[in-house]
C-alpha cells in the first residue's frame, strides 16, 4: 500500500440512507470499497457508545445518516 | 454567613416541629476544614448542627434520589436546578419537598487554597469577602474571589430557581461573565493537539467513579460502566476505556448538567472533568437555547421529539 | 459527417431520385422524413434513434415503384438484409447512404430486447447492460436509443429498459413499438443468451383479460401542457428555453445530469434563470385552458430555491408571475422564505416573447408593477407548464359515459367529489381537477373510501389463507447457520469472487451449511433452501446477495415455509452496496464481501426468535367532531359496516357549514347539509352525541377508552380508532372598523344574509370585499385557501340580484386555483373591479357620519382612491379550534397557527403518526368544502384499513424494557414519537413506576433505546449485543 486509505464504518437508517446506498447500486454509481455499512432501524437507534466502539475497532471515520 | 445559619436553623426546627417534613438535608462541619458534609436532621433539637459558609459545595439533591419521606432541603442556586432535573426526571415528588432557597455567593476551592501553602490547614475563617487561613506558623487571610471553586467564579444561577423558603435576601447575579472561554480555546484546537490535550487530562484518572457517584444526575441502578452484556466500555485503565466512559457520562448529562461542580470537587486526582460537560453546555445553550434545570415545565432537549424540530443542517 | 451526408443527398435527389428517407426534426420531435426538396436538407438529423429499417419496408411494400435512398446505419442495413433473407423486402429501388456509429454511440447501443417474463425476471438489468466481456461479441445489436419518457426527452434509454430505478416493481418492459425482434424487423437473438433467469419469453402477445368489478376508480392522471406552439416563447426552437418537467430532470440526482445544475445545450452552468408561469393555465387566448392548474406557482418556487441549493445563492432567480397561489398548507411560509432568505426574485409581470441574444442567451421585455419598462437577459427560461387531460383520457371518459367539465376534468359535485356523473365510477387526482400531491393522495382515500362504501358487503370474500407451518422451537440451541451467497447471475459474481466468499463463510464459527446459487431468490432455490433448512436442522440463516429493503419478506417466508422463526435471518447485501458500485476493483469488493458475511454471520448467531404482538382491533369508530367532514367520514365509515359514534360540542350537527351559501360551483350548501344530517339521524350505525366533549382518552390504536362528558354525566365509549374533525371557524377581525357598523360584514356573515333572504341585499349600491384579513399577516402567515373563490362567489350573487350595483374586490393576489378560476374571469367580465393592495399598503374603512368610506390605491393608476360603500365584506381568516387537551390525549401535534400536523404533509395528509387516529377538515388546513368532505372520507378510508382486520400482527422488531435496570427517568416516554413506553402502574406488584413498551405500538425505531442512559431498553433484532457484534466483528476491516 503506498497511500493511506481511510477506513469507514457507516450507520445507515433502513428507511432512507440504507435505500439510497441501494439505490446508488442500482444507478451503479461507483464509490471507493473503504466502508462498511451497519443498518440500523433509524438513526435514533444510533448511540454514542456504538461510535466510540467503532472508533475503538480502528475505523478511521464513523458515518451515521439518517 | 451567620444570619444565614440562623435563618436555616430556624426553619428546619419549625418544619420539623410542625411535622411538615420528616427531616431536613443540610450541611454540618466536616472533621477537616473546607471538608463540610451533608448532614441530615431529622429532630428540631438536631438542628442547631447545620452550619453554612463557603464550604458547602456539595450538592444535595444527589441524595434526594428514590426517596419517600418529606424532605427539607437546603439548595443553592444549582442545587435547586438539580431538584428540578429530579422532578422531571421522577427521581422525587415536587410535594415531598420543602426547599430551603440560599442564595449562593459561590464555594470556595480547597484544592486551590491548598496549593498556595505548604503546611497543613488548621482552622479557616471566613469574613467579609475574606477568608482568612490558620495553620502552624500559618496566618493569611485570602480574597474570596480568588479562591472560588472555577463553576462559581462563572455562575450566573446563583439564586434558587425553585424554593418555598428564603434563607436569605436574593443576591445579584454575575453579569457579562463569559462562561465559555475555555471550551473555545479547547475548540480551537488542531485535532493533534486536541487529542494531546485530552490525552493530558486523563492521564492521572484512576476510574474510581468519585465523579459519577457526586454527580445527581448519575442515579441509574446500573451505571453502563458496571454492565457486562453488552460490556460498553472496558473496566481497564487504559486509555481508550477511560477516554469512552468520561466521553459517554458526559453524553449523559447532555441538556441536564447544571454545572455544579460536583464531579470536580470529588475527583481525587484534580481532573478538570467539568470540560466535557461544559462543552455539551454551550452546545445546548447555543443549539437549543437551553439552561438545565431552569423549569419544570419543560424537558431537556435531548429528551424531546418534535416532528417539527428544526433540521436545516440536512441539505 | 452532417455535411457529407447533405452533400450526397443532395446529389441524389439531383439525380432524379424520389427521396431520401432520413431523420428529420421538425417541431423539437426527431422522425422518418422522405426529403424530397434540397432545401429541406437543413432540418436532417443523424441521431440514431430509430430503425429505419421498418420504414423503409412498409415505403417500398406500399410503392414498389418508388425510387429512394435511405440513410442508413449497419445495423438498419443487417436488418434489411434479414428482411431480403425473408424475402418480405425486395431492395432493388433502394439506394443506401451508410454512415458509421461511433463507438460511443457502439457502446450506449449496447441493448438486448428480450421478452420478459415478469414471473422470473429478477431485475437484475444484465439485459439491459450485458457485461463489457459480452458487450465486445454484441456490439451494435441493437441500434434503438430512444428519448427516455422518465427524463423527458433529456436522456435516452434502450428499447428494454426499466422505466426508472425506483420503479415498482423492479422489471424490465419491453417497447414492442421499438423493438427489433417484436416490430418483425429482424429476429434478434443476443438477449436470449444475456439472461440468465431463463425470463425471455421466445413468444409473447398482447392478452385481452376481462375481470368482473363492483367499482371503479379513475386516477388516469394529467399531461404536462405542450409549449411548442407557442412561437413567442421560441421553446421549440431554443435549447434554453425547458419545462419545468425538464428541470425537474436537471434538478433530480437520478436525472440526466445527477443534479447538477446545467444547460442541456452547452453544459455551462446558467447564471440567471427565469420562471415564466401560467404557460397553458389561466389562458383562454392561446392554450384554451382557461383553469388555473393549481401547482405551478408552489413547484417554481421550489425548482427555485432547490436551484439556488445546488448551485449556490449566486444563482439568480427571477419568478414572472400574475397572481402567487400558494395555497397550500405552510406554502405561504416556504413562498416568504423563498424571497427573503433564498432572495428569490418575484416579478408581477407576464411576459410576452422570448428573444434569443448573443451566446445562446435569452432576452425578455417585461412592464413592471409601477409600469416602467425593463430589458432583462437570462441564461435559462423555464416554462411552468400546466396540467391538462391527455385526449387519449377524453376518450376513455367518453367510452365510460363519465361526463367532463368545461376544462375536460372529471365532473363532480362539492357533496360528492370523487363520484364521477356515472354510478360507481369515482374519480381521483388530477382528472379530477388540476391538483398537488397532498390533495391526489386525500382524493385517491376517498375514492377508495367511496368504492369500499358500495363493496362492503362482498369484503373478504375472496381472501385465501396460507397454511400455518408449525414453528421450530430452537430455544437453547446452539447456534447452527446456514449461509447462502448469491451470485445473482453475473451481477455479483461477475465482480465478488464468489466461491471464495462461500469458503470463507465456511470457516467461521458455528456456520454448519454453506452454499452459493446462481439466483437465490428464484423459487426453485427457496424450495431447495427450505428442504436444507430441515434436513441440517439449521436455526440462523444468511443469504449474502441483495438488499433487505426489496428481499428480506421473501427469504422470511422461506424460513416459516421450514418452520424457522422468520426473525432468524439477517441479510447480507453484497450486491447494492458492493459488487455493484466496486465493478472495478473485484479484490476489495470480494474482500469487503467477505468482511459483511462475517458480521452477518455474528450479529445472526445472536439473534432470537421473535413473538409478533397481536392487536385486537375493536370495531367501533369515534368521530370527533359533527362538522362536514366528520359528519362525511362518519356515514362513509357507518357505510362501511362500522358502528360510529360522533362526538358534537355544540347542540347541532353541521359545524361552519351552517353558515354557507353556496358551494363555489353553484350547489345550495343547506339543502344538501340537511340532508347529510338526515342521513346521519337515520343511520342506525351512528350514534350522535351533542353538547359532548371527550374528557379523558386511554389505550392505543384498535383499544382506545375515551370518557365522554355531557352536563356533567360522564360516559365511557370503547373503540378502536377516532377521527378528528374538530374544525375551525373564522377569525374574528379586529381591523377595518370591523363590529362598529352593521354594514361592515365577514363573509360568513354575508352568507347568513343570503341565506335569510335579508332585504339588505337588495338595497345596495356599492359593495367592496376586503381579501385576507387576518390571512397572510406576520402574525398568521398562511392563506386561508377559500376566501378568494368566497368572496368572487358573493359578488357574483351581488350582481346577479342587482346588475348595476358596483361592485369593488380588494385584494392581494387573487387564488381561485383550479376551475376556479372561471368565476374570477366571469367576475371581471360581470364588471366587478379588481385592485391589488400589498400588505404594507392596506386598504382604509372609515366611518364618515353615517357614510362608510373605503380607502385604497389603485396599483394600475397608482392614485389613491375612495370608494362610498353599503356594504364592506371582510374575507377573515380560517383558525383552528385550537384544543390542547385533545391534542395531548392522543399525543398529536400542531403547527405554530395551530393546525394539527399530519403524519406526513405529503403521503399522508389524512392521518396522524400515532397510529388509530386520523385527521379530515378544517382542523387540518383551511378547505372549501369539497375538499372537506374528500378528506372526510379519506380519513374514513384509512380507518378502514385498520378496522376491517378483526386482529393486526404487528412487528417482532421491538423495544422491549429490562425494569430491573430502569431509573424511571421518563426519557423514553418523552422522546417516543408513537407513545409506546409507559410507566408501570403504582398499584402493580412488580417494578411499579418502571417503564414499559407496548409492543402493539412500537415502530421499533430504537429511539428510546439510544435515549435510554440506564441501558434498560432492547431493542429485539437490533439489540446493543447484536450491533456491538457487527462493530466487533469489522476485525481487520477497519
Amino acid at each position: 500500500m503506498s497511500h493511506w486509505e481511510p477506513k469507514i464504518v457507516s450507520f445507515l437508517c433502513h428507511w432512507c440512507s440504507y435505500g439510497a446506498a441501494d439505490l446508488a447500486g442500482v444507478s451503479r454509481m461507483e464509490y471507493p470499497p473503504n466502508i462498511r455499512v451497519i443498518r440500523i432501524p433509524c438513526t435514533g437507534r444510533m448511540s454514542p457508545k456504538f461510535i466510540l466502539a467503532a472508533f475503538r475497532q480502528g475505523a478511521d471515520g464513523v458515518w451515521v445518516s439518517g | 454567613m451567620l444570619a444565614y445559619i440562623d435563618k436555616i436553623r430556624e426553619i428546619s426546627r419549625r418544619l420539623l416541629q410542625e411535622g411538615t417534613v420528616d427531616m431536613v438535608m443540610g450541611f454540618r462541619k466536616g472533621t477537616v476544614p473546607m471538608m463540610n458534609e451533608p448532614c441530615f436532621v431529622k429532630t428540631p433539637e438536631d438542628v442547631d448542627t447545620f452550619v453554612w459558609d463557603s464550604n458547602c459545595g456539595i450538592n444535595l439533591a444527589n441524595y434526594l434520589t428514590n426517596r419517600q419521606e418529606k424532605i427539607g432541603i437546603i439548595a443553592k442556586g444549582c442545587d435547586s436546578r438539580n431538584i428540578v432535573t429530579h422532578i422531571i426526571e421522577n427521581k422525587i415528588k415536587r410535594d415531598q419537598l420543602v426547599i430551603i432557597g440560599v442564595p449562593c455567593k459561590g464555594m470556595i476551592d480547597r484544592r486551590k487554597i491548598q496549593a498556595l501553602f505548604e503546611t497543613e490547614i488548621e482552622n479557616v475563617i471566613e469574613a467579609d469577602g475574606n477568608i482568612t487561613i490558620k495553620g502552624r506558623g500559618l496566618e493569611k487571610t485570602l480574597n474570596k474571589k480568588d479562591v472560588l471553586q472555577d463553576n462559581c467564579a462563572l455562575c450566573i444561577h446563583r439564586n434558587p430557581v425553585i424554593y418555598d423558603e428564603l434563607a436569605g435576601d436574593l443576591v445579584e447575579e454575575q453579569k457579562d461573565v463569559d462562561r465559555y472561554e475555555d471550551i473555545r480555546k479547547i475548540e480551537s484546537l488542531s485535532p493533534e493537539e486536541k487529542w494531546r490535550y485530552f490525552d493530558d487530562l486523563l492521564s492521572s484518572c484512576i476510574r474510581c467513579y468519585a465523579c459519577r457517584n457526586a454527580c445527581p444526575l448519575c442515579y441509574c441502578p446500573t451505571c453502563f460502566v458496571d454492565e457486562s452484556r453488552p460490556q460498553w466500555v472496558g473496566k481497564s485503565i487504559d486509555s481508550i476505556d477511560t477516554r469512552t466512559f468520561h466521553f459517554l457520562r458526559a453524553y449523559h448529562c447532555a441538556g441536564r448538567c447544571t454545572d455544579c461542580g460536583s464531579c470536580e470537587r470529588a475527583c481525587p486526582m484534580g481532573i478538570k472533568v467539568r470540560l466535557f460537560t461544559k462543552k455539551l453546555e454551550k452546545d445546548c445553550l447555543e443549539l437549543f437555547d437551553w439552561e438545565a434545570g431552569m423549569t419544570l415545565e419543560k424537558r431537556p432537549p435531548l429528551d424531546t421529539y418534535r416532528p417539527d424540530d428544526p433540521d436545516d443542517f440536512i441539505k | 459527417m452532417k455535411e457529407r451526408i447533405k452533400r450526397e443527398t443532395r446529389n441524389i435527389l439531383n439525380e432524379g431520385w424520389d427521396g431520401v428517407l432520413g431523420l428529420m426534426n421538425r417541431w423539437g420531435q426527431i422522425g422518418p422524413y422522405l426529403f424530397r426538396d434540397p432545401e429541406e436538407l437543413e432540418d436532417i438529423e443523424i441521431e440514431p434513434r430509430y430503425n429505419l429499417a421498418k420504414t423503409i419496408q412498409l415505403m417500398l411494400n406500399k410503392r414498389p415503384d418508388l425510387r429512394i435512398a435511405a440513410v442508413v446505419r449497419g445495423c438498419d442495413v443487417r436488418a434489411l438484409r434479414e428482411l431480403e433473407e425473408m424475402g418480405k423486402i425486395k431492395t432493388q429501388g433502394l439506394r443506401l447512404i451508410g454512415i458509421t456509429c461511433s463507438h460511443e454511440q457502439a457502446e450506449i447501443c449496447n441493448c438486448e430486447k428480450p421478452i420478459y417474463d415478469t414471473l422470473n425476471c429478477t431485475g437484475c438489468w444484465k439485459c439491459i447492460e450485458a457485461c463489457k466481456e459480452q458487450a465486445i461479441e454484441r456490439v451494435n445489436v441493437c441500434p434503438i436509443l430512444l428519448p427516455s419518457e422518465y427524463d423527458v426527452g433529456l436522456a435516452k434509454r434502450k428499447a428494454i429498459y426499466i422505466p426508472y430505478a425506483q420503479a415498482v416493481p423492479l422489471k424490465a418492459i419491453r417497447d414492442s413499438e421499438h423493438c427489433l425482434k417484436l416490430a418483425g424487423v429482424m429476429d434478434c437473438k443476443g438477449c436470449e443468451t444475456a439472461c440468465m433467469a431463463n425470463a425471455i419469453l421466445h413468444e409473447d402477445h398482447e392478452q385481452i383479460d376481462e375481470i368482473e368489478v363492483g367499482s371503479v376508480i379513475l386516477s388516469p392522471g394529467f399531461e404536462p401542457f405542450d409549449p411548442s406552439k407557442f412561437d413567442n416563447y421560441n421553446y421549440a426552437n431554443h435549447p434554453n428555453v425547458i419545462t419545468s418537467m425538464e428541470f425537474e430532470r436537471i434538478l433530480s440526482a437520478s436525472g440526466p445530469t445527477e443534479g447538477h445544475l446545467v444547460r442541456m445545450s452547452d453544459h455551462k452552468e446558467p447564471k440567471k434563470i427565469a420562471w415564466f408561469q401560467c404557460i397553458g393555465s389561466r389562458d383562454l387566448n392561446r392554450s384554451g385552458n382557461a383553469f388555473c392548474s393549481s401547482v405551478c406557482c408552489m413547484y417554481a418556487i421550489k425548482e427555485a430555491v432547490i436551484a439556488k441549493e445546488h448551485a449556490g445563492s449566486d444563482l439568480d432567480c427571477a419568478i414572472f408571475f400574475m397572481d402567487m397561489r400558494t395555497h397550500g398548507k405552510d406554502f405561504e411560509r416556504f413562498y416568504e422564505s423563498a424571497r427573503d432568505q433564498h432572495g428569490v426574485r418575484f416579478i408581477r409581470s407576464r411576459v410576452h416573447t422570448i428573444d434569443p441574444s448573443a451566446e445562446d442567451d435569452l432576452t425578455v421585455h417585461y412592464i413592471t408593477e409601477n409600469g416602467s419598462f425593463e430589458s432583462e437577459n437570462f441564461d435559462l427560461i423555464v416554462l411552468s407548464v400546466g396540467l391538462q387531460t391527455p385526449p387519449q383520457v377524453i376518450e376513455l371518459a367518453n367510452k365510460l359515459g363519465v361526463e367532463l367539465t368545461d376544462g375536460n376534468f372529471c365532473k363532480t359535485d362539492s357533496f360528492e367529489p370523487v363520484a364521477t356523473s356515472r354510478k360507481g365510477i369515482y374519480v381521483c387526482g388530477a382528472f379530477q381537477s388540476p391538483k398537488d400531491i397532498p390533495q391526489s393522495v386525500v382524493d385517491a382515500s376517498a375514492a377508495a373510501s367511496a368504492a369500499g362504501k358500495i363493496l362492503s358487503d362482498v369484503r373478504n370474500t375472496l381472501t385465501k389463507t396460507p397454511e400455518v407451518i408449525p414453528e421450530t422451537d430452537i430455544v437453547g440451541q446452539r447456534p447452527k447457520i446456514g449461509v447462502f451467497v448469491c451470485k445473482c447471475g453475473i451481477n455479483i459474481a461477475g465482480v465478488v469472487d464468489v466461491p471464495a466468499v462461500t469458503e470463507y463463510a465456511a470457516s467461521l464459527p458455528y456456520v454448519e451449511y454453506v452454499t452459493n446459487n446462481l439466483y437465490t431468490c428464484s423459487q426453485d432455490t427457496q424450495d431447495t433452501m427450505s428442504k436444507v433448512i430441515k434436513e441440517k436442522e439449521l436455526n440462523r440463516v444468511v443469504v449474502a446477495a441483495c438488499t433487505p429493503k426489496t428481499h428480506e419478506a421473501l427469504f422470511q417466508e422461506t424460513l416459516i415455509n421450514a418452520g424457522l422463526n422468520k426473525y432468524l435471518f439477517e441479510m447480507c447485501n453484497i450486491r447494492n452496496q458492493d459488487s455493484w458500485v466496486h465493478k472495478n476493483n473485484p479484490e476489495l469488493a470480494t474482500e469487503k464481501a467477505k468482511d459483511l458475511v462475517r458480521m452477518s454471520i455474528t450479529k445472526v448467531a445472536l439473534m432470537e426468535p421473535l413473538e409478533e404482538a397481536e392487536l385486537d382491533v375493536n370495531q367501533t369508530a369515534m368521530v370527533l367532531g359533527g362538522g362536514i367532514s366528520g359528519m362525511a367520514s362518519a356515514r362513509s365509515l357507518s357505510r362501511q359496516g362500522y358502528e360510529t359514534h360522533i362526538i358534537e360540542k355544540s347542540s347541532s350537527l353541521g359545524g361552519q357549514a351552517l353558515n354557507l351559501y353556496h358551494t363555489f360551483d353553484g350547489g345550495d350548501v343547506q339543502k344538501k347539509l340537511s340532508k347529510l344530517v338526515d342521513d346521519i339521524e337515520t343511520d342506525k350505525k351512528i350514534h350522535v352525541h351533542l353538547n359532548t366533549t371527550v374528557t379523558e382518552v386511554e389505550g392505543f390504536v384498535g383499544n382506545f377508552k375515551s370518557t365522554l362528558s355531557n352536563n356533567g354525566s360522564q360516559e365511557v365509549l370503547e373503540h378502536g380508532i377516532a377521527v378528528l374533525a374538530t374544525g375551525g371557524k373564522p377569525l374574528k377581525p379586529d381591523e377595518y372598523s370591523y363590529g362598529k357598523d352593521s354594514r361592515i360584514l365577514t363573509s360568513l356573515e354575508l352568507d347568513k344574509k343570503f341565506i335569510e333572504n335579508d332585504s339588505l341585499i337588495d338595497s345596495l349600491n356599492t359593495a367592496v370585499f376586503i381579501q385576507c384579513v387576518g390571512s397572510r399577516e406576520p402574525d398568521r402567515p398562511y392563506c386561508s385557501r377559500v376566501c378568494c373563490t368566497h368572496s368572487i362567489k358573493n359578488a357574483l350573487e351581488l350582481k346577479k340580484r342587482n346588475p348595476d350595483m358596483s361592485i369593488f374586490i380588494l385584494y392581494r393576489d387573487i387564488r381561485t386555483y383550479g376551475e376556479r378560476e372561471y368565476l374570477y374571469q366571469k367576475a371581471r367580465k360581470a364588471g366587478i373591479v379588481f385592485i391589488r393592495f400589498s400588505l404594507n399598503n392596506k386598504p382604509e374603512v372609515n366611518l364618515q357620519g353615517d357614510q362608510l368610506r373605503v380607502k385604497v390605491r389603485d396599483h394600475i393608476l397608482h392614485r389613491p382612491l375612495e370608494i362610498s360603500a353599503d356594504l364592506v365584506t371582510l374575507a377573515s381568516a380560517i383558525v383552528p379550534n385550537k384544543d390542547e387537551k385533545l391534542a395531548n390525549f392522543f399525543k398529536l401535534p400542531t403547527n405554530d397557527d395551530g393546525f394539527f400536523i399530519e403524519k406526513h404533509a405529503k403521503l399522508g395528509p389524512s392521518e396522524f403518526a400515532t397510529d388509530g387516529v386520523f385527521l379530515c377538515g378544517l382542523a387540518h388546513y383551511p378547505k372549501p368544502i369539497d375538499e372537506s368532505i374528500a378528506q372526510g372520507l379519506a380519513a374514513a378510508s384509512r380507518a378502514v384499513t385498520l378496522l376491517s382486520r378483526k386482529n393486526i400482527l404487528m412487528s417482532g422488531t421491538v423495544a422491549m424494557t429490562n425494569p430491573s435496570y430502569c431509573s424511571s427517568c421518563g426519557v423514553c416516554i418523552s422522546v417516543c414519537p408513537y407513545s409506546a413506553p409507559s410507566f408501570i402502574p403504582e398499584d402493580d406488584r412488580f417494578f411499579p413506576g418502571r417503564a414499559q413498551i407496548n409492543p402493539v405500538l412500537c415502530k421499533g425505531c430504537g429511539l428510546c433505546v439510544a435515549s435510554c442512559r440506564s441501558g434498560a431498553i432492547h431493542l429485539k433484532g437490533f439489540d446493543n449485543d447484536q450491533i456491538f457484534a457487527q462493530i466487533f466483528s469489522l476485525n481487520e476491516a477497519v
